[in-house]
């Protein structure tokens, strides 16, 4: 089981005591953000919609890598991996 | 006694309190900040709830019975593969041993255990004319819920832009109840909906007295909904979002607007419009109130009034002024906060 660090925006620190980095384990990706959402289970309607895909407007990456451009979540994980949930919105005025 | 006003913002809640002279006012805030409060009440036991959302992370109610500490209950959701998405709270009510919860996409919500978890109303969320419901400006939804507290069996809804819906047994069947009003898009066969309620006040002590600022114009029912008559004599327009009543007092407050194609205070005069012979006229109260180049909003949510005698009134703009009135808006006062675009307002006394 490897240790992950997990980093949140502020706006998501609420519902995880207040912390923007904390660390979760798990054995691939997917199971390091199942870990994340049975921790904190109040962000799970905030990262994920009713399919479990993330919001629109939600990045997640994978140390590097943005995970919408992975083909799965079922990839392995090692200790010292982070996870960052970020928001992608542009523009406005 | 105090008041507390709870002021839902675009980025954020604010908490205002004051003694009962109202005069003077601390501010404490933002909770939640970055957040969208959409909607916000308190329970008869003084439970806390308050809708949030953000275009990012989506909609969530967060419950406090201390108003410090908070947290996120379980639902409202639609179920996982259908048609609709729950967008947003709009309204969150306690009638009759429970709790209810109007959303957007529309529909509606119960509750039994005080908040902490939610079931959808069937009778009204898979009604026969939902297919056809169509949304207004400010989306498709429930925003506003009543009750019969002389007979448990019976309660209102009003959905945008859909209409007012009775139930007579509880929450298990739902009527459209729009006899009367203007149809602002009528259905090719539902001919029952396609009403747009913006708001809603009831005469506590007549449940079935209950009056409609909606987009058609002012109107008000004698039987619950039954038949609806036009009550707009002294009003500039019979556009316009909130309605409020001040139970005690017995007076009704609104805000109209210019016509829904301009949506501006009438004469660039922001104007609160007050009836005291249940909305048979009304009369323009401007005191203290920008009477020039004043051309901001008061959303559906953003008018309420606290349980005090002389009515305190309150109401919040699109421009994030926040006005209050301790003598039943004979005059007003700008309160100590600049707020983000004010969309709920709700006082309470503590």
């Amino acid at each position: 089981m490897a240790t992950l660090t997990v980093r949140l925006p502020r706006m998501l620190s609420a519902f995880a005591d207040g912390k923007l980095e904390f660390e979760v384990e798990g054995e691939t990706l997917a199971g390091a953000l199942d870990a994340l959402t049975t921790r904190y289970p109040a962000l799970a309607v905030h990262l994920f919609d009713e399919h479990r895909r993330l919001r629109g407007h939600v990045l997640c990456f994978h140390n590097d890598d943005n995970t919408r451009w992975l083909p799965s979540l079922d990839r392995p994980v090692k200790s010292g991996d982070v996870i960052t949930i970020m928001q992608a919105v542009t523009g406005g005025g | 006694m105090s008041v507390l006003l709870i002021v839902g913002t675009d980025k954020g809640a604010f908490l205002l309190r004051s003694d009962a002279a109202r005069a003077q006012w601390t501010v404490e805030g933002p909770l939640f900040k970055g957040w969208r409060v959409t909607a916000a009440s308190r329970d008869a036991q003084g439970r806390t709830f308050l809708g949030v959302n953000s275009m990012v992370y989506g909609p969530a109610i967060q419950v406090s019975d201390d108003l410090k500490s908070w947290r996120q209950v379980n639902g409202p959701a639609y179920p996982p593969g259908g048609r609709r998405k729950l967008t947003q709270i709009w309204k969150i009510f306690q009638a009759n041993d429970a709790h209810w919860c109007g959303v957007a996409e529309a529909g509606l919500f119960r509750s039994d255990d005080r908040g902490e978890s939610w079931r959808p109303v069937d009778g009204l969320n898979e009604h026969e004319t939902a297919a056809v419901w169509s949304p207004g400006a400010g989306g498709l939804c429930t925003h506003v819920v009543l009750h019969d507290r002389t007979n448990r069996q019976r309660m209102w809804c009003g959905i945008s832009a859909v209409g007012v819906f009775r139930t007579d047994d509880g929450g298990r069947t739902w009527q459209p109840k729009n006899k009367g009003v203007t149809v602002v898009l009528e259905d090719k066969i539902y001919k029952d909906v396609g009403y747009c309620v913006h708001g809603l006040a009831q005469d506590p002590d007549d449940p079935s007295l209950i009056w409609r600022q909606d987009h058609r114009g002012m109107y008000r029912t004698r039987n619950g909904g039954d038949t609806w008559e036009k009550i707009e004599r002294g009003l500039p327009s019979g556009f316009g979002f909130p309605i409020a009543l001040h139970a005690r007092s017995r007076a009704l407050f609104a805000i109209p607007l210019e016509s829904d194609e301009f949506r501006m205070p009438p004469e660039g005069k922001l104007r609160v419009y007050r009836s005291t012979d249940d909305g048979e006229s009304w009369t323009a109260l401007s005191k203290g109130l920008p009477q020039g180049h004043s051309y901001d909003v008061v959303l559906r949510h953003a008018l309420t009034v606290d349980v005090l005698d002389p009515a305190g009134v309150y109401f919040g703009t699109t421009a994030g002024t926040l006005y209050g009135s301790r003598d039943a808006g004979e005059s007003w006062h700008a309160l100590p906060l600049i707020a983000p675009r004010i969309v709920c307002l709700a006082a309470s006394a503590e």
